[in-house]
């Protein structure tokens, strides 16, 4: 029933965002300089933020930024994580040490870190679509060792069994065997990596935006929302922490949707 | 005895020769990293006009990373260069604020081992389902909340970077520990102990910690890696002048030297850490 309930949210939500073009009031960068810092009114829902512009339609835009493109990066990061998995069960001993090694290296540098550290390396001064980019294939590109490491011991675990020795045996090929008999066996496995992955990308992305090294101005991300925050003068407004309740609702709704009994580490 | 006295101490060499190679293999990366970064040996004083030619001919010609070896060598005798945005040693800049940060991170760590353990043993000990769930809500909860924003909060609140990162680190230790306890309460001869009446913290804490202890010592590590990641988001929105602002302000400067010792240098905590832990888990292992 939980699970039911928050996939529901989680869809509505989805969807929601998917159509900001339709349901948000104005375009996200659009200011409105006789209302700085407006209340909530009729006009503006949420009132406006100290630029000006419409906080419901950063919202929304915000939020199909969040929700698009959190899990695809988290797609990029399990599907690196499957070929690496894959090619280690076809390859052989000397790919799966050597990946499990560079496994290590990558996991001895906490994520944050990681990404703060990459994300330094780049240009920060991008236009906002770049940094949109940017910031989300970092996350994807950087994210794959801990599912990889996972989807190597449930591919190894599939390599040894009856079904795939009696098919070699008939004389399937490595690769046919990897691709036709052992990717499909994954699936649970790659589903709860996604659902455990996706979350830690929507805090990361917030983490970054909040330290000033997301997404960049004027495009919005629920991050990028939560930094108006960090300002004393308009804290008191409830309309300002709407992005964490909804980020917090999104995130509890991914831990309820698919509960997983042991959490990656 | 002796031979496993002898094994104990081929594994110990072995994680040794591991770290070593970690570190050997991330400076190497990071110089690597750092040199291919774009707009790397650019420096704005080359568009001065009122410089010489000469001047930017030397200024051209300054390269802080001038190759991997070159690089090692300057980390094994002690030379770290100089931080382009903050223009002091970086040693320097490291010794200065690394006492703060592990003030925080020891202080945060503690706490939240303190509260995860002790909130465990507890529900544990009591099998009751209200305060059960009551827990497990409140850890998922502040587990939906971004780093950056609890420090914020904590700010807000006027705590300590400490708290702020046990708030943070407290639940995911939590929810491991909880998951241990709760494995090895499931265990048949705590469940015979329970049937003959055996019950309290005492049957928690001698016959489900001790035997957990070895993971409980694993986790260790892994949550000393877990604190040096949320310290950078804590110690840069609480203001705290500790290693993890040093981060920031080096990726928001894109200072290259710092980020590049401090890649090093937490690699080497992370991985010191892990060790340490396992070396208390093999040591704890033999003598069970």
């Amino acid at each position: 029933m939980t699970q039911r309930v928050s996939r529901a949210i989680l869809i509505a939500l989805f969807l929601g965002m998917l159509g900001a073009g339709i349901f948000a009031p104005y375009p996200y960068a659009r200011q409105f300089r006789d209302e700085i810092a407006a209340p909530p009114a009729r006009a503006h829902l949420l009132g406006t933020d100290p630029l000006g512009r419409d906080r419901l339609s950063r919202l929304w835009y915000g939020g199909r930024i969040s929700v698009l493109l959190a899990p695809a990066a988290t797609l990029l990061s399990v599907g690196i994580a499957l070929l690496i998995a894959l090619a280690s069960v076809i390859l052989g001993r000397w790919w799966e040490r050597g990946v499990k090694t560079a496994i290590d290296l990558f996991l001895s540098l906490p994520w944050l870190f990681l990404l703060l550290t990459v994300r330094g390396l780049l240009p920060l001064n991008t236009p906002p679509a770049a940094s949109l980019l940017v910031t989300f294939a970092l996350l994807g590109l950087l994210g794959w060792p801990g599912p990889a490491r996972v989807l190597i011991a449930a591919a190894e675990r599939q390599a040894q069994s009856d079904y795939v020795l009696q098919t070699r045996a008939r004389g399937c090929g490595a690769w046919r065997t990897a691709l036709r008999h052992i990717a499909p066996n994954l699936a649970p496995v790659i589903r709860a990596q996604f659902w455990t992955t996706a979350p830690a990308y929507l805090l990361a992305e917030a983490n970054l935006a909040l330290l000033g090294l997301g997404i960049a101005e004027p495009m919005p991300s629920w991050g990028n929302l939560l930094r108006e925050l960090q300002n004393p003068a308009v804290a008191h407004d409830i309309a300002v922490w709407i992005p964490l309740i909804l980020l917090v609702i999104t995130m509890g709704c991914c831990q309820l949707a698919e509960p997983i009994e042991e959490a990656s580490l | 005895m002796n031979q496993s006295f002898r094994r104990f101490a081929g594994a110990g060499l072995r994680q040794g020769l591991m770290l070593l190679l970690t570190l050997t293999a991330t400076a190497m990366l990071s110089a690597l990293l750092i040199g291919s970064a774009p707009g790397i040996g650019m420096d704005e004083r080359q568009l001065d006009l009122r410089l010489s030619e000469r001047s930017i001919d030397a200024i051209r010609s300054r390269r802080f990373v001038t190759g991997v070896g070159a690089y090692l060598r300057d980390v094994v005798t002690g030379d770290w260069g100089v931080s382009i945005s903050l223009g002091r040693p970086v040693r320097e800049l490291v010794r200065e604020r690394g006492g703060l940060t592990l003030k925080t991170l020891g202080g945060g760590l503690t706490l939240a081992w303190t509260l995860a353990l002790g909130l465990s043993l507890i529900l544990e000990d009591l099998h009751w389902h209200g305060p059960e769930r009551a827990a497990a809500l409140l850890a998922g909860g502040l587990l939906c909340l971004p780093a950056a924003m609890v420090a914020l909060l904590s700010v807000r609140l006027d705590l300590s970077p400490a708290l702020a990162l046990a708030t943070v680190i407290g639940p995911r230790i939590f929810r491991y520990v909880r998951n241990i306890l709760a494995a090895w309460s499931r265990m048949p001869y705590v469940l015979a102990a329970r049937a003959r009446g055996a019950a309290g913290l005492a049957l928690v804490c001698r016959h489900i910690c001790i035997p957990a202890a070895p993971e409980l010592l694993a986790l260790g590590g892994i949550s000393a890696g877990m604190a040096i990641g949320v310290v950078i988001p804590v110690e840069t929105v609480c203001g705290s002048p500790g290693v993890g602002q040093l981060v920031w302000l080096a990726a928001m400067g894109r200072d290259l030297p710092v980020l590049i010792h401090l890649t090093v240098l937490v690699a080497a905590a992370v991985s010191g850490a892990n060790l340490v832990c396992d070396a208390l888990r093999a040591f704890l292992e033999r003598a069970t």
